[in-house]
């Protein structure tokens, strides 16, 4: 795995975050370059790339969720696409709730959904954790398997908690509505033409 | 990339917005998502025991405009099947009457597992019906 391999360690989930940003610095420092201005062209070259990978691995190592994301794409595990269906009945909850506070109901109810859902992520977390453990000391793609359902649950609901707290900020500063026309749509679709 | 007028009136004027009563034994309940976008789409039928017609369909869906459309499509094309008739509506059928644009087929797919879940439940709680009444 390039990633693992430019920062000189062996492919494993859990990892300690001083450690690796140890070894990005010093191996930043090392190809930085600055210290290639007067080189052959093709060891400029093998410095920026290097530099080049070197953040790209870091960035993508440093956080659990993408360091995870990354280690089951190399092992061949496509990221599920399912939703949990243990989670559905409250997620159309909250979003009834959610839909009352935009019709102007009383927002306390969603600060106790914000808190349900978000130590729902911390447990999360916390299984992840301790599967990036399991996996590492037996390697099974069982395992692998497991991660990728956690990960879907927690893509869920931090995407949850993210609309949560856009309404509850808008409710805190009642600035006015951010985006318009398009918004009404709602979703990462491409933008309609005006709808109301 | 704009939605079609299709889209833009069922997403303006949703058809058959609301909920049944979940614990009615005639009535199926579908609940799913998608976890990218975070939609939740609810998708009830009221059928008719004896005959096997899907008398009522109501839904609630948590989405973008193509999601909300397919599954207000969906309960207006439920209404008067038979349980069998409404498992052969397909997503592409959706997909088709919509208009929608690729990036939005999974909309449709999410349409067309919510008829199925609703119409398993239905099921699944039909075929419990028989031991409840000798014993429990």
């Amino acid at each position: 795995m390039q990633y693992y391999e430019a920062l000189g360690l062996k492919p494993q989930l859990a990892l300690g975050l001083d450690d690796l940003k140890k070894r990005f610095y010093e191996r930043s420092r090392q190809w930085h370059p600055d210290r290639f201005s007067r080189a052959e062209p093709a060891q400029q070259q093998q410095a920026l790339d290097t530099t080049a990978l070197l953040n790209d691995a870091f960035r993508t190592l440093r956080d659990p969720i993408s360091r995870a994301e990354y280690f089951l794409k190399q092992n061949q595990i496509e990221l599920s696409k399912e939703a949990p269906p243990e989670l559905l009945e409250e997620v159309f909850e909250l979003n009834m709730i959610l839909d009352a506070v935009r019709d102007g109901g009383d927002p306390s109810q969603l600060t106790a959904s914000r808190e349900v859902f978000a130590g729902m992520l911390t447990q999360t977390d916390a299984s992840l954790h301790a599967l990036f453990e399991s996996y590492d000391s037996r390697g099974d793609r069982a395992t692998l398997r497991e991660i990728n359902d956690c990960l879907s649950r927690r893509r869920y609901i931090s995407n949850l908690v993210r609309d949560v707290d856009k309404e509850l900020s808008r409710d805190a500063h009642n600035p006015p509505r951010r985006g318009g026309e398009t918004d009404s749509l709602g979703g990462p679709s491409p933008a309609p033409g005006p709808v109301r | 990339m704009a939605y079609s007028n299709k889209v833009l009136d069922h997403y303006n004027h949703p058809r058959n917005v609301g909920s049944l009563d979940k614990s009615d034994p005639n009535v199926g309940t579908g609940m799913v998502g998608a976890p990218e976008c975070g939609d939740v789409m609810k998708l009830q039928v009221k059928v008719n025991p004896d005959t096997g017609v899907i008398e009522d369909a109501k839904f609630k869906t948590f989405g973008c405009g193509s999601a909300i459309a397919s599954s207000s499509l969906a309960t207006e094309w439920l209404r008067g099947k038979t349980v069998d008739e409404a498992l052969e509506i397909k997503n592409t059928d959706i997909v088709n009457e919509l208009s929608l644009p690729p990036v939005k087929i999974h909309c449709s797919v999410l349409a067309e597992d919510a008829i199925r879940a609703a119409i398993g439940d239905y099921k699944k709680k039909s075929e419990s019906r028989p031991q409840v009444s000798t014993n429990a």
